[in-house]
């Protein structure tokens, strides 16, 4: 039989679209397979079809993913969703198949024989590894637009791989409720604002978005410099160890830092 | 009384003091406790905690971990901030301690305050200021992340649980792993003073859970529990002595995390030993890794260790040194053995244990999976089989498992030690005994 390519948009709407649409075709899934874009090469004897993200038919797939396979499994294919590798498609698509068609259901996660679950496990990992560490290394700057009282926004630049934004917000929305922040993905021009005590919410800025650079508040600079003192202080030289030092942070994250931002002119 | 230490410096020098007094506390996990946010104040706790950043020797900076004092009416010889030393002093206000804390926290540079003092007057007028402090930072700032606060030995038993109220996680060091240990190189401080509020704190942990249980809101009391800690290499304590001694505070004491501090001699004392190579560090990490081992695999010192074999093998570490010397229990087919057997394989951790338990149920596992799940097989092969197999012949023998691990090592392609780069306790391993080594490495297969 023919094989048929399914090409969704590079987000969690357009693979949830593209599951709907391979269960849709009621074909089997043995030949049918799911592409994030478009490719170079093009495949003979193979049929392409262009999935246009569907908000109706993601938000269907989403509440059958949780209602059979559990809240924890659906977040872990979200994460999935959420990589920076392009054969995710494929990996969560055939993951799904495995727990909702091959029966393994709610543990699909633990069946790591299945070689596109096992990526699936991995890319969700990655994802996750990775908002976990942008939970502990994002640093607010705090800006000048309100030095004092209710205006003050906390603002945070990031580069991460995989768009983990969504997966670090609840957590920072949690801890500093009280308080007006930002997180800004340069990679995907995407924000995440909190404004103090409501919800947060996700705001895409558009490809040919430019970041001016914030005035900071007054003080900003003086919690900085006493940061990279005591940051500079606490370390024995002794045991200095950069290396473990860059394996525990690595240079990428290390370039938002404020503690590393310093350093790094100081040595040029 | 009033603070009168230097009160013109600036919060830049004092915390530049303070800090560097306080580095030599290893404790600075931020772990154990959970805690969302009530929308009054800022902070969370988190329960397996957040390391915000890391210091040039690669240890994590979770908490503002400062004294509040370096001021000492102590002369312990290991110590910077003893009384005779000619150092500069410092003394931050709780008003400074707060602020500081707070304005951090905001910039998620840290997950809370570690705070530590030297004894300025009076154990008990130090507890206070503690106290005072925390319970500021606590009321007045509302502040609802983590908090780490040394009970100081001698202190009234009152101010010890007030801080307890107050704070998430509570530790006294040991310092030594003996009592004689102790009284050569601390003549102030007393093993036994050392142990009351460890107990006293244990105990309040205890009767507070049992009010959690029939009264949901009752205050917390040290929720994550209590630490403690050890410097290793000051004076000629075996592993053996110190691991029981580990062993003890875990099971008798409740602890929940022990620390182990490589000596470094930092006033140059003539009674203490000068440690050519630096801090012992390897043998640091060895201690952490059988402390991992008691924790969550399932060992005992007495397992681990004997009176007759009383130090780690340095080379290997302390899991594949049991395995070795326990040849009879191998290999361990990886689709039968149950969980616990799991643990003990060489190469094989708590998360890829549970993991092949429970990809199991899908079907038999080769090699090709147990890579994907995690297991490490360069370590491993020597023990497991796989349906029945082995990943490729080798010999069963204690002598020619040992090699092939240290050989892996040397080699930079075994074990991933935490510093063998950058020079510092690499020439310790190379000091291992060689003979006849080259003629055996070869892996049959």
């Amino acid at each position: 039989m023919e094989e048929k390519y399914l090409i969704c948009e590079d987000s969690l709407e357009g693979i949830f679209t593209g599951i709907y649409e391979a269960y849709a075709l009621r074909e089997g899934h043995t030949h049918v397979h799911m592409q994030i874009g478009e490719e170079e090469n093009l495949r003979l004897f193979a049929t392409y079809r262009y999935i246009p993200p569907d908000p109706v038919k993601t938000d269907k797939v989403a509440q059958t993913l949780k209602r059979r396979l559990g809240e924890h499994t659906y977040h872990a294919l979200c994460r999935a969703a959420a990589s920076c590798y392009r054969d995710k498609g494929e990996a969560v698509y055939r993951t799904v198949v495995d727990a909702l068609t091959a029966g393994s259901g709610r543990r699909v996660m633990e069946n790591l024989k299945n070689p596109h679950v096992a990526r699936c496990f991995e890319l969700a990992r990655f994802t996750a590894n990775e908002a976990h560490y942008e939970t502990e290394f994002i640093r607010f700057q705090e800006l000048a637009a309100g030095d004092s009282g209710e205006n003050r926004i906390l603002f945070s630049k990031i580069g991460p791989k995989n768009n983990v934004v969504p997966f670090v917000m609840p957590h920072f929305a949690d801890r500093l409720s009280i308080e007006n922040f930002m997180v800004y993905d340069e990679n995907r021009k995407l924000f995440g604002v909190h404004p103090a005590r409501e919800a947060w919410y996700l705001v895409s800025a558009g490809e040919d978005f430019n970041l001016q650079e914030f005035p900071l508040s007054e003080k900003e600079e003086k919690y900085q410099e006493l940061f990279r003192a005591f940051h500079r202080t606490i370390g024995i030289k002794s045991r200095e160890n950069k290396k473990l030092q860059r394996q525990m942070c690595a240079y990428r994250y290390q370039d938002y830092m404020t503690e590393f931002a310093q350093e790094g002119k100081n040595e040029a | 009384m009033e603070l009168r230490i230097a009160p013109q410096m600036s919060v830049m020098d004092k915390l530049k003091i303070l800090g560097a007094a306080a580095k030599y506390d290893v404790s600075c996990s931020s772990s154990g406790s959970s805690r969302r946010n009530d929308g009054q104040g800022i902070g969370n706790t988190v329960a397996a905690g957040l390391c915000h950043s890391f210091a040039a020797d690669g240890r994590c900076i979770s908490l503002l971990k400062i004294l509040f004092t370096n001021e000492c009416i102590y002369d312990c010889r290991y110590c910077a901030n003893r009384c005779s030393n000619d150092v500069p002093r410092a003394a931050f206000t709780p008003d400074e301690v707060c602020e500081l804390t707070m304005e951090f926290y905001r910039r998620n540079y840290i997950e809370g305050l570690f705070l530590s003092s030297g004894i300025l007057y009076s154990p008990d007028y130090t507890m206070e200021l503690l106290c005072e402090t925390v319970h500021k930072l606590r009321t007045v700032h509302r502040f609802q992340g983590y908090i780490h606060v040394k009970a100081i030995p001698g202190a009234d038993p009152r101010l010890i649980q007030r801080a307890g109220y107050l704070a998430d996680r509570m530790s006294v060091n040991l310092e030594m792993a003996t009592a004689e240990g102790l009284r050569a190189i601390a003549p102030n401080k007393h093993r036994k003073n050392i142990l009351k509020p460890m107990r006293q704190i244990q105990n309040g942990i205890t009767e507070n859970k049992n009010e959690i249980t029939l009264y949901k809101h009752a205050p917390h009391f040290c929720e994550a529990g209590q630490s403690t800690q050890m410097v290793i290499g000051a004076l000629p304590e075996s592993d053996y002595q110190i691991m029981s001694v580990a062993e003890n505070l875990y099971d008798k004491f409740s602890l929940k995390r022990v620390y182990y501090s490589a000596f470094v001699n930092v006033n140059e004392d003539k009674d203490l030993p000068t440690l050519a190579g630096g801090p012992p560090l390897l043998r640091e990490h060895r201690l952490y890794q059988a402390d991992w081992l008691l924790r969550f695999y399932g060992f005992k010192v007495d397992e681990l260790l004997t009176e007759k074999r009383p130090n780690f093998n340095i080379a290997i570490d302390p899991k594949a040194d049991w395995a070795v010397r326990h040849l009879e229990k191998f290999p361990v087919e990886i689709n039968r053995a149950d969980y616990q057997m799991l643990l003990r394989i060489p190469g094989v951790g708590v998360k890829s244990a549970g993991r092949i338990v429970a990809a199991r149920r899908f079907g038999n596992l080769t090699f090709e999976d147990l890579k994907k799940i995690g297991v490490v097989l360069k370590r491993a092969l020597y023990f497991i089989t796989c349906n029945g197999k082995m990943m490729y012949p080798t010999k069963l023998e204690e002598n020619y498992i040992v090699q092939s691990l240290t050989y892996q090592n040397q080699m930079g392609r075994g074990e991933k030690l935490p510093f063998l780069a950058d020079g510092t306790g690499y020439r310790q391993l190379s000091l291992f005994d060689m003979d006849g080594f080259d003629d055996k490495r070869t892996i049959a297969g």
